[in-house]
């Protein structure tokens, strides 16, 4: 994969020298608020307690440890999402998206590349959030380390392949903050991070069943907060496997055609 | 299907979808490209003219497979350019003076290691060809500078390099000198030159300093909206077109006899403040000899000499304008293109010595049947 390699490489020289290393700090403190909020509103307005809507719908009664998992793995696919899904846009903008698009090389390497620049630098910038936790007195259970560690894999994954196509339609529209937005909303609000999806409305929920995403969340809740083992957690690997890649083709069919209205648009 | 070694187009349209008023408005197709036949050999460089808005950068992005074609076909070396792209781009570059094509916050010696890789250059390559390249465009001393402190210039030398970073067998260059100093300018012209005649790439160039393509291209095409216009060596296209050597000679003593002498050349004439006259002849072949000789036996002092040459710039316009015309005349679908045939520049030596009488055809008359035989010109679409 040297395609991929010396994309992650490039992208680390151009960031590093870009931004200093205290840009990490505007990248945690949103998460580092939620769950600090979270654990005001647990204690103060909720009284130490959760209803019995939520431990039913979310498999436990640790409110904040849930808000945890969740919190992070949301801002982790904020992360993920501007930096894979920008990718291509960034390109166009700083005028080298002509030079990328006439060269032999595939995209999905340059987008591999790319994510595992992502990926590295968003989890040394989230393992800081630990210390938030710890601060707060926060405890996280972990029921299956094998089941949190493919979540987390399934999750990277998944929102890999939500990147591919949100990437293709920025290029094709030149717009990045309504897409993006919207898709960051729509995660939040249907995407089971932060609260139990019981809470939507039915329509609503099997709509974000079509997101690889949710099924990624499943495990990952299942795995820490909500005492499940691994073959308890295979099938809703396996339903994130099968749409991660359903939503992979779909981008990736998309791509070729992105680009050429990309092009077209600025002729 | 015949593999030829060459880039062929045939019948190339490209038409772009607009709208007129906002986002919600109707949609028009906007053709930027209609019919264009093409032929770019190895070894050559080859010329692609006209004025602004003519097409020549949607023809390129097409060869460059960055725009699909709405019609037509685009073979490299037999490869289709829209179903074999990535075996096409392997044997492509594009090189655009409009565009920076380069990442700023990297290195001149990081960027080309970057795209030595999208083209899959093997490494030991890499690294030799890497240094030459910035040798070339003379930016060995500021290789490894962040190209974000590089002046314009700079920048646009090291996307020239990158785009030599595969060594392509075809490079298209969309006015690559634009910005650049002359001293580096003429070094990427000779560059060029090299390329083609050692190394055997073809070259398509399209550039608005037009000494640029006389000097470099073998054969040019000149397009207008989108549409081929005429063809040929620049030698043959001045003469097809008409552009004529301008010969001014200024006559201190100008009298009845000078002035009937150059009037017999269809010569202008021009009272200068000093009482002299400034006769200005343009014709296609060397007349200053003659004119001379007619004004001196005339009884005329001459004070002055001067022989501009025909340019290939008043060529282009020439082209330009009746390709206008024909766009704008009652039912002219397409204007007359034009095919200058291998030798007609070296126009007829009668025409070069003709007498009087043959010089008293206006200037942009070339369009007259006779004149247009006589250079060779061939109507019709080549």
């Amino acid at each position: 994969m040297p395609i991929a390699w010396a994309t992650a490489w490039r992208t680390w020289q151009m960031t590093r020298r870009a931004y200093p290393w205290t840009y990490a700090v505007g990248t945690v403190l949103p998460a580092a608020l939620t769950i600090a909020l979270a654990h005001l509103g647990f204690h103060v307005i909720g009284g130490g307690a959760v209803g019995d809507d939520f431990a039913a719908g979310s498999g436990t009664t640790a409110y904040l440890a849930y808000i945890v998992v969740g919190t992070t793995a949301f801002h982790f696919a904020v992360r993920l999402i501007l930096w894979s899904a920008k990718a291509l846009i960034t390109e166009q903008r700083q005028g080298t998206l002509g030079a990328l698009l006439i060269a032999p090389a595939g995209r999905l390497p340059y987008l591999l590349g790319f994510t595992g620049f992502a990926v590295l630098s968003s989890v040394l910038e989230f393992l800081t959030l630990g210390l938030v936790v710890a601060a707060l007195g926060i405890t996280v259970p972990v029921s299956s380390v094998p089941g949190a560690l493919l979540g987390a894999l399934a999750l990277i994954a998944a929102v890999f392949a939500l990147s591919v196509g949100l990437g293709g339609l920025m290029i094709a529209a030149g717009e990045a903050h309504i897409s993006q937005n919207t898709v960051f909303i729509m995660l939040g609000l249907v995407g089971g991070f932060t609260f139990p999806r019981d809470y939507l409305p039915e329509p609503v929920r099997w709509f974000a069943e079509l997101l690889p995403t949710t099924s990624a969340m499943d495990v990952l809740h299942g795995s820490f907060t909500g005492g499940q083992s691994l073959p308890e957690l295979l099938p809703r690997l396996a339903v994130c496997a099968a749409l991660t890649c359903a939503h992979l083709f779909l981008g990736l069919t998309c791509l070729p055609r992105a680009e050429a209205r990309a092009v077209e648009r600025t002729y | 299907m015949t593999m030829t070694t060459a880039i062929e187009v045939r019948g190339l349209r490209k038409d772009f979808p607009v709208r007129e008023k906002g986002i919600l408005g109707p949609r028009t197709l906007k053709r930027a490209v209609d019919g264009l036949d093409l032929d770019i050999p190895r070894g050559r460089v080859t010329g692609l003219l006209g004025l602004n808005g003519a097409g020549k950068t949607t023809t390129i992005k097409i060869l460059a497979t960055l725009l699909r074609p709405s019609a037509g076909t685009v073979r490299i070396d037999g490869l289709d350019a829209v179903a074999d792209a990535r075996a096409v781009r392997r044997r492509i570059n594009l090189i655009a003076g409009g565009e920076r094509m380069v990442y700023t916050r990297m290195t001149g010696r990081e960027n080309l290691w970057y795209f030595g890789q999208l083209y899959d250059v093997p490494k030991a390559d890499l690294r030799r060809r890497t240094g030459e390249l910035l040798d070339l465009v003379g930016l060995s001393g500021a290789a490894d500078t962040m190209v974000e402190r590089y002046s314009r210039g700079m920048t646009q030398r090291l996307a020239i390099a990158r785009g030599l970073v595969n060594r392509p067998d075809y490079l298209l260059l969309d006015e690559p000198t634009l910005g650049l100093d002359a001293p580096i300018a003429r070094d990427l012209r000779r560059v060029v030159a090299d390329l083609a005649a050692h190394d055997g790439t073809g070259v398509l160039l399209t550039s608005h300093y037009l000494a640029e393509v006389e000097e470099l291209c073998g054969h040019v095409y000149v397009i207008s909206a989108g549409r081929h216009l005429a063809q040929g060596s620049p030698a043959e296209l001045k003469a097809a077109t008409g552009s004529h050597r301008t010969v001014r000679l200024t006559v201190t003593d100008p009298t009845e006899r000078t002035r009937a002498a150059a009037d017999a050349f269809g010569a202008t004439r021009e009272t200068l403040p000093d009482g002299g006259e400034l006769i200005t002849l343009r014709h296609p072949g060397d007349m200053a000899g003659p004119l001379t000789a007619a004004v001196f036996e005339a009884g005329g002092s001459i004070g002055g000499l001067e022989i501009a040459e025909a340019s290939l710039e008043d060529a282009i316009l020439t082209l330009a304008e009746r390709g206008e015309a024909g766009l704008a005349g009652p039912g002219s679908g397409r204007p007359d293109a034009t095919t200058i045939r291998p030798g007609a520049a070296t126009a007829p030596p009668e025409a070069a010595t003709a007498p009087p009488e043959a010089a008293t055809v206006p200037p942009g008359a070339g369009t007259a049947p006779s004149e247009a035989a006589a250079a060779g010109v061939k109507g019709g679409t080549p």
